[in-house]
This record gives structure tokens, C-alpha cells and sequence, in this order.
């Protein structure tokens, strides 16, 4: 706990609230523009195109800033070299530890705000009043969990590379996966840790070639898809606790 | 006991062999001055008794405890140190530094403004570090290390960055450091000017080997004093010396003789007038420190 408060003292004039802002600015303002462009007849599946749109927007946004909340956290350490310092009042693993769940709490505070925030939108624009308040938590669930397996590969990489620049060119890349992995095969999207935001999507679109109506429906994540990005934490979390533990100051 | 012990310690990089075989003893309650080259393997030996590097091979114990990932910390809750250069936080305040160490150690807040003013930083401690002069820097790690007046105290080239004050000033605390606090400080140098007046016990690296551990007024005694002697025609006095039963070489312009009792010397210097011999000059010499060291560490060879 000690090291975890440590954290966000240390955080202290960095301005990485300012990276969550960031994302939830450009997630809002990508949002908007899709809600307020809806149609009186589609707003009764308001929830569904929400959870659908939403994802995509997080595919493609959260990646970079993992990448960028976890050179945040590795680059105040690297700049003036605290390693030394810190590795002779704390085990490595204590650290990896708090570090870890600094961004967590970070992460899940964001996407806390991000579903209240939309929620609020719909409700405003007119959505069901029904809220479909399982499958929004599912949603929010599903993404902390990929966002976090990520952030964990960064954190990995930050604390590999000194310069930034490595990891960070990672994070856009991720964020590239993102905006694609929905035109891939489910079976592309489970090899990547990118591509679990579209393995575990709660809502689908649907497109009638002879109506040209586009409509959604709810999905539902098998069993095995959950054990498959378990697995891909496994290894995501070992890759950067490997890295954090062996690091040799 | 000694306060550090290392058995064998050795550190291999790929290929190169950084440390090898050393078997440091550091006395308690001493000024240790550890002495080297660049590049001799100092850093790399102090980080290893820190556990910041693991050893290829060798055990380190300190305050008689093996140096492991179980005692690790328990051990390093006695020990402050500062290597290679000052570790702090850019954006936070002096102040906020020490909290972050003073937070992980469990000490109360009041050590903080205590250390602040024994490295005379109290009226900087709201200033961020990234403000601070190179100088300031060095006494902030310093302070870091000092929090909670750690039984052991580790140092790696304490004076960087320092001016001739601040050295002065910096040499004096650490000297009084064993006597006000009863510290054990282990202070790693290239310069044998600064170890000269700060230690009490001298270890020398070469090379990642150990050349030299003993009391600094044992490396002294390393200077073999001799007498030096010019005249107006030294193959005369050099026959001269020889019939006297005196042991001497040439160097120069010099004749090189061992120390002599004052009437040996007076003795000596009348029979060279006596046989025609001017005296031009007899002085009393003896390797610099520098030398010493020089000859230990191999000179230029030594140095990266």
C-alpha cells in the first residue's frame, strides 16, 4: 500500500491525469459526432450501437494510452535513474506491483467515467430507459481486462527501453490493430492481444443487402474466448514481471 | 567483525571480466576509501554488495549477514547509499525526495529537515530538484542517503560536481560522520587526493582485482623514503660509497642511497670533500601517494 500511495505521490506535476483526459476528450468527441448523427427510428437500439461504436473507439485509443500511461510511470524512474535507488528500499516485485496497480486503478477509473459519461448521453439523446446495465458492465469488465494485459506489455517495454520511443512506436502500432481488427477473422483477432477488444464485443452490427438496413444485436462471449485471454495475461503479466524482477540496475 | 566481507566476488559481462576474486574487509566504525582507476570495477562492486547487480560468483556479507534475497532488505534498512550519481525525482521538491525515502524506510517525518540541514539544503527544500545545481543535486543524494543515520554508508564518488568549498565542506562530514553518528562509511574515488584526508583504511582495484587493503598509514609506508645525492663527479662518489659499504644506484643525474642515520649522513658528506668530491646536493625523498597508487594500478595502462 505503501508503494501504491507512493505512486500517485510521485505522479505529482506529471500531468497524467492529463493523458486520461486526452483519451476521454477524443472518445467523446468521436462519440458524439456518431450518436448525434442517429436517426429517431435507431435510437431504439441506442444501447447496442452505443456498446458496438464504443468499442471500436477504445480499440483504437486505449492502446496508445497504456503505452503512454506506462512510459509515464517507467520514464520518471529512468530519467535521473531512481532504480538504484528504489531497489535498495523496496523488492523489484513490490514494485512491478505497485506500478501495475497504479494503472489499473488509472484504467478503470477512466473507463468508469467514459460508460457513466455515455450512459448520460444516451439517456439524454433519447436511448431506451430500459439501460442494459449487464451488458454495459460486461463491456466495461471485458475492456479493463484487455486494456490492463496491455498496459502490461508496455509496462514491460518501458522498463526495457530507457528511450521511449520503442514502446511508444508499440502503442501506435496497437493502436493501429485496433482500427482494422474488426475487418479481421475472429481467428486473427485471437492472436493478437489487440484483438480481444473485438473477441469479447458485446454488440454486432448487422447489414441487410436488400433493405440496406443496418441494425444490431446483442453477442454473447463464449466461455473459451475468456480462457483464451486469460491465457494471453499470463503471458503479458510474466513478459513484464520478468522484465521488472531480472532488470539489473 | 568486519562490516563488509567479500569472498571471491567476481562479475562477469559477456566476455569481460569486471570483478574478479575480491575480498573486501571493511572494519566498522571506519572511513573506507576505495580506490581505483576508471573503469577498475568500484561501481560495479559497491552495486553488487548493494544487490542491485547479482555476483557471477562469491558471497558478500554484511553486519555479518549473507548478502541474499531474503536478508536483502532487512540488511539494506542500515545501509544509505549514493551511487554513481544522485537518484531523485526532477519534478518534485528536495523536500518531497526525501519524503518519498523517508516513507519507504518507516522514519519520521522530522529526519527529513534534520538531514536537509546537515547538508545544508534547508533553505532549498522547496525548490525542485530539476532547479537544483549540479552541487545541490549531489548533497540531495547525499541527504537521501543519510535519512534514518544508516549504520553503513555507501558512497560512490561523493564529490562530483562539487566546488573546492563544497569538497572541503562534503570531506568534512564524511570524516565526522563514524565519530558523531557511529557510521561505517565506504567512499569510492579516482582521486587519491580526496581519500588521502577523508580515510582511515585504503582498498586499491586494478582491473577489477584487488592490489591493495590496509590502513591508509600502511600505503604511506609503501613511499620508501631514500636520499639523493649529486656531486661534481659521481663515479668518484660511487666508488667512494661502495668502499664505504653502501648500497646505492644511479638515476639521472642522482646517486640513490638508502635512508641513513643523521651521523652516517654527516660521516658521509666528509669524506666526499674529504676526497675531492664536491657536494652539490643531498636531499631526502620518497614516493609521492600518487606514485604508489600509480605503481598499484599500472600507471596510464590502468586508467581507461
Amino acid at each position: 500500500m505503501t508503494l501504491l500511495r507512493l505512486e500517485f505521490f510521485k505522479g505529482r506535476r506529471r500531468k497524467i491525469a492529463l493523458i486520461c483526459l486526452a483519451c476521454l476528450g477524443l472518445q467523446t468527441a468521436w462519440m458524439c459526432v456518431n450518436l448525434l448523427r442517429m436517426e429517431p427510428e435507431e435510437l431504439a437500439q441506442g444501447w447496442m450501437q452505443l456498446v458496438y461504436t464504443l468499442l471500436l473507439v477504445d480499440a483504437i485509443t486505449l492502446p496508445l494510452t497504456m503505452a503512454a500511461l506506462a512510459s509515464r510511470t517507467c520514464e520518471l524512474e529512468h530519467k535521473e535513474n531512481t532504480w538504484k535507488l528504489l531497489e535498495t528500499l523496496a523488492r523489484p516485485q513490490a514494485l512491478y506491483r505497485a506500478k501495475l496497480t497504479w494503472g489499473a486503478i488509472l484504467i478503470l477509473g477512466m473507463l468508469v467515467v467514459e460508460m457513466a459519461l455515455f450512459v448520460c448521453f444516451g439517456l439524454a439523446l433519447g436511448f431506451p430507459r430500459e439501460i442494459p446495465w449487464g451488458k454495459l458492465g460486461l463491456t466495461v469488465g471485458n475492456v479493463f481486462l484487455v486494456s490492463l494485459g496491455i498496459y502490461a506489455l508496455q509496462l514491460g517495454l518501458s522498463l526495457r527501453f530507457v528511450n521511449q520511443a520503442a514502446p511508444l512506436a508499440v502503442g501506435i502500432l496497437g493502436s493501429f490493430t485496433g482500427l482494422f481488427i474488426l475487418f479481421f477473422p475472429q481467428w486473427a483477432q485471437r492472436c493478437l492481444p489487440w484483438g480481444y477488444y473485438g473477441v469479447l464485443l458485446q454488440a454486432e452490427m448487422l447489414w441487410d443487402p436488400v433493405t440496406r438496413n443496418v441494425s444490431y444485436a446483442w453477442l454473447h462471449t463464449a466461455p473459451s474466448d475468456y480462457g483464451l485471454l486469460a491465457l494471453w495475461l499470463v503471458v503479458l503479466f510474466a513478459f513484464s514481471y520478468r522484465v521488472f524482477v531480472r532488470k539489473e540496475v | 567483525m568486519p562490516i563488509i566481507e567479500t569472498n571471491g566476488l567476481c562479475k562477469r559481462y559477456g566476455h569481460a571480466l569486471s570483478v574478479h576474486d575480491l575480498a573486501l574487509r571493511v572494519p566498522e566504525g571506519s572511513v573506507y576509501g576505495f580506490l581505483g582507476p576508471n573503469g577498475a570495477g568500484k561501481s560495479t562492486t559497491l552495486k553488487m554488495i548493494l544487490g542491485l547487480v547479482r555476483p557471477t560468483a562469491g558471497g558478500i556479507t554484511v553486519f555479518g549477514k549473507p548478502m541474499n534475497g531474503a536478508n536483502r532488505l532487512t540488511i539494506l534498512q542500515q545501509v544509505g547509499s549514493l551511487i554513481e550519481s544522485p537518484s531523485y525525482y526532477g519534478h518534485l521538491t528536495g523536500e518531497e525526495n526525501l519524503r518519498v525515502v523517508q516513507t519507504l524506510r518507516g522514519l519520521p517525518r522530522s529526519d527529513v529537515s534534520q538531514v536537509l540541514d546537515l547538508v545544508r539544503l534547508t533553505g532549498q527544500g522547496k525548490k525542485q530538484a530539476a532547479h537544483y545545481s549540479l552541487g545541490m543535486k549531489q548533497r540531495l543524494g547525499l541527504a537521501a542517503a543519510l535519512l534514518g543515520f544508516p549504520k553503513l554508508l555507501i558512497l560512490d564518488e561523493p564529490t562530483n560536481g562539487l566546488d573546492p568549498a563544497g569538497i572541503q565542506e562534503m570531506r568534512e562530514l564524511i570524516r565526522s560522520l563514524p565519530r558523531r553518528f557511529g557510521m561505517t562509511v565506504v567512499v569510492s574515488s579516482h582521486l587519491l587526493g580526496e581519500i588521502d584526508q577523508m580515510a582511515d583504511q585504503v582498498g586499491i582495484i586494478r582491473s577489477g582485482e584487488l592490489v591493495f587493503q590496509d590502513s591508509l598509514a600502511a600505503l604511506h609506508q609503501r613511499s620508501e623514503p631514500h636520499l639523493a645525492l649529486k656531486t661534481t663527479d659521481n663515479q668518484k662518489a660511487g666508488d667512494l660509497l661502495t668502499r664505504l659499504g653502501l648500497l646505492w644506484q644511479a638515476e639521472g643525474e642522482s646517486l640513490l642511497l638508502p635512508p641513513l642515520p643523521d651521523e652516517r649522513v654527516a660521516q658521509l658528506c666528509q669524506t666526499l670533500v674529504q676526497n675531492h668530491c664536491g657536494l652539490l646536493r643531498l636531499e631526502e625523498r620518497q614516493k609521492s601517494l600518487e606514485d604508489i597508487f600509480l605503481a598499484l594500478t599500472g600507471g596510464k595502462e590502468g586508467s581507461l
